[in-house]
């Protein structure tokens, strides 16, 4: 009886939430890579995109919208997103797109402008920041939370540049950047290159080495032929922890330095000591970390893991920032009328360095303008400390990148 | 020829050669394949907020059709010449990338550069086609597979043809100044170049070329003697391979409006293959059923998984896993039950009932 009451209970909870949900719907689009070349970190962005959402829903909405999102795993590969778009614009159009890769966004990058659909991507490509198409071309309806890949390299650079000099190191100090030849390892190599030639540094040939996880010791050794003493790592985390540990078999002396998505707490532990010493870019606070607005990441956290107990990676936070971003745009546009493209879109210029409530000290503060889609340019540069089977990470810089207007879209 | 001998009813018999090889055994058949044609003419209609098919359905359609054009190029070549290719997909992207190119570079309408990447292709498919003239079996398997690697690694690399690691936009499909870029209107035109490319090589296969293909692949040695050149039609079959495949990859090309250089893995040649063994090798017809089984059978596994996670929640989330599972367990399957393909099967069907209640 007692179960039978439970059940009918449970009923009427799912009735009534079906007719609340019948209320209103938001349509939202998330595109993942779990099982592709970049699943490594892209399982933690995409957990941190899917437990946003969902705990928005959980707990009321957008005032009272359901968010009626779809996660796609499209394996990085550039045709499935594609394709999976065009189906996200057919017969239901969803209202944005929570989206992943460089190769997938820079290709969409049209589409959405011509469809009006604001698309916040994992990729923070310098190419999507400009959406006038003053310098390139126009990206107008491109978001993303983070300091582009291109000046989170020109603060590894700066890093660089006065690492070089507190170790007392003569003559020019010799860069190479490394990566595969792929939309994203390529997105910031000209613009990084140039600016590591404006301070200074001399910049070598470029290295290539696989997004999919190998041997790179052939790699390796035309490092150390180099004697490059920093290499900038542009590929994701899975092809560092590789390229690390051949590195350490070959016995490389080069100063590593990462993108955003070059390491993060877990890779630190699969690479070992060989990860010692790293530096790479961080866009948010860490789950060490105490700001305010952490509590709220932890409470997100459980909508996949109701223990608590799980430890997040540092992308798992950029996730989250991405969707309240995105869900402050909505409800500004909510609040003005329909939630179309276009009122999100303008809505993400209504405020000037904003932080999303309730993850203050979480999200670095970001504005977007109609002119310069380049939500900050803060870098934070963190270490990695990794003796003795520690996975230790400290901020060793914070740089403010100036936005200099040659730089938009580079 | 088991599977192209065709059941006819009684007092139905030819008396001419020319009887013999028409495209269409009966004229019921003939009747049956225009009648197909004229409902997929009216399948993409929308008539206010009636349609026939969705979005999504017109998509699937779309996708058996260029795919079925490439497929048919490889049915020749492997089917009907003997010959074996595990870089199909390339040629297949060669054609999506030349009419790309062709597209922004020189101006020319999307109405042309289909057929110009064709040929385009045609080319490349001849010389990649050049080590066939002396070489056979797994050793050509080999060197085709060269084929694949080496037009890949170009894609990645070309950054004036293909834009490099960036990929390419592809404009849109316009006739006459209109713009035909939506599934809807987009179906017309792959459907048109579906019925003229089947139609082109049902014909090849009739012709005194398509007869030396079959000689070469049914003994090569006694289509020497009969006067056959054989490094011409080896090498004559690649490139006529390549050239529906550009076809094919021009079409998917415009479709999506954007070609990457990822988009045509040596994945994707294995499946050419899949399609037309599941089709049935050497059968026009086949190569069609082969490729809507291609592709429907993944839509119909997430359809079935979907629909199944209610009761088994693990289900769905190893869906990746089983879409390729099951495209691997169907050509065993195939290979052990119905080696001649669906198009065998499809005849049997027939015959059945034609035979019904009295088969034997």
């Amino acid at each position: 009886m007692g179960k039978r009451m439970l059940l009918g209970a449970a009923a009427v909870a799912v009735l009534v939430g079906g007719t609340a949900q019948a209320a209103e719907k938001i349509a939202v689009g998330h595109l993942a890579d779990y099982t592709g070349a970049t699943s490594s970190v892209g399982k933690i962005y995409g957990q941190g995109v899917a437990d946003a959402m969902a705990y928005i829903n959980k707990n009321g909405g957008l005032a009272g919208a359901e968010l009626a999102y779809e996660t796609v795993d499209y394996s990085y590969e550039v045709p499935r997103a594609i394709s999976t778009y065009k189906k996200w614009t057919g017969d239901d159009k969803v209202a944005a797109i929570q989206g992943w890769g460089t190769g997938d966004t820079e290709a969409l990058v049209s589409f959405v402008a011509k469809d009006k659909i604001p698309y916040f991507s994992g990729s923070y490509s310098g190419h999507l920041t400009d959406p006038n198409g003053k310098n390139v071309k126009a990206a107008p309806y491109n978001f993303f939370y983070g300091p582009s890949y291109s000046d989170g390299c020109r603060a590894l650079v700066e890093w660089a540049g006065e690492d070089w000099k507190a170790k007392g190191g003569s003559g020019k100090p010799k860069f190479v950047h490394m990566g595969d030849n792929h939309p994203y390892p390529n997105a910031p190599k000209a613009a990084c290159a140039a600016y590591a030639k404006d301070k200074g540094f001399d910049v070598l040939e470029p290295i290539q080495y696989s997004l999919k996880p190998g041997d790179f010791k052939a790699q390796c050794l035309s490092l150390k032929d180099s004697a490059a003493n920093y290499a900038y790592l542009a590929n994701t985390a899975g092809s560092t922890i590789s390229l690390l540990k051949s590195c350490e078999t070959v016995g490389v002396n080069t100063q590593f330095m990462g993108n955003v998505w070059g390491i993060d707490e877990t890779s630190m532990k699969a690479a070992g000591e060989a990860a010692t010493g790293m530096v790479w870019v961080v866009g948010s606070a860490t789950w060490q970390d105490d700001a305010p607005g952490m509590k709220l990441v932890r409470e997100i956290s459980k909508m996949s893991d109701p223990s608590g107990q799980e430890y997040r990676a540092v992308h798992y936070m950029r996730g989250i920032c991405s969707v309240y971003y995105m869900k402050e745009a909505m409800e500004i546009a909510k609040q003005s009328g329909k939630v179309t493209g276009e009122a999100i879109k303008q809505a993400m210029y209504q405020k000037k360095d904003w932080v999303p409530a309730g993850l203050e000290g979480v999200c670095l503060p970001s504005g977007w303008t109609p002119d310069d889609h380049r939500g900050t340019t803060q870098v934070l540069v963190y270490q990695a400390d990794t003796k003795g089977g520690k996975t230790d990470m400290k901020k060793v810089y914070t740089a403010n990148i100036p936005r200099n207007p040659e730089w938009l879209g580079q | 020829m088991a599977a192209t001998t065709s059941m006819m009813r009684c007092g139905e018999f030819k008396t001419s050669y020319a009887k013999d090889t028409t495209i269409f055994p009966t004229p019921m058949s003939r009747n049956f394949a225009i009648l197909a044609v004229l409902l997929l003419l009216i399948a993409p209609l929308q008539i206010g907020d009636f349609q026939f098919l969705s979005r999504y359905q017109i998509n699937l359609l779309i996708q058996i059709g260029y795919y079925s054009i490439a497929a048919l190029g490889l049915n020749i070549l492997v089917g009907c010449t003997g010959q074996i290719s595990l870089g199909h997909a390339a040629f297949f992207g060669f054609g999506a990338f030349s009419s790309a190119w062709l597209s922004n570079n020189t101006g020319i309408p999307v109405f042309f550069t289909i057929p110009l990447a064709g040929l385009m292709t045609t080319a490349v498919g001849l010389i990649f086609g050049v080590p066939a003239a002396r070489i056979k079996g797994l050793y050509l398997a080999i060197a085709t597979f060269a084929s694949q690697f080496i037009l890949e690694d170009f894609f990645a690399r070309a950054d004036w043809f293909t834009g490099g690691s960036a990929g390419a936009m592809a404009m849109p499909f316009t006739l006459f100044g209109h713009e035909l870029s939506g599934d809807r209107s987009y179906f017309y035109v792959v459907l048109a170049y579906l019925v003229v490319m089947f139609i082109c090589g049902a014909n090849l296969l009739r012709s005194r070329d398509g007869r030396a293909f079959v000689a070469v692949r049914d003994h090569y040695l006694s289509a020497e003697v009969m006067g056959i050149n054989l490094t011409k039609y080896r090498i004559l079959s690649f490139g006529v391979a390549s050239f529906f495949a550009g076809i094919g990859g021009a079409l998917y090309g415009h479709y999506l409006g954007y070609v990457s250089a990822e988009g045509f893995s040596i994945l994707l040649s294995i499946q050419f293959l899949g399609m037309i063994i599941i089709g049935g090798l050497g059968s026009v017809m086949g190569t069609i059923m082969g490729t809507a089984f291609m592709v429907l059978l993944p839509e119909v596994m997430e359809f079935g998984a979907s629909g199944l996670s209610g009761v088994a929640p693990g289900l769905t989330d190893g869906l990746a896993f089983l879409k390729e599972a099951a495209i691997g367990l169907a050509i065993i399957l195939f290979l052990i039950f119905e080696p001649d393909g669906l198009a065998h099967r499809w005849k049997m069907t027939k015959a059945y009932w034609k035979l019904y209640p009295f088969s034997y």
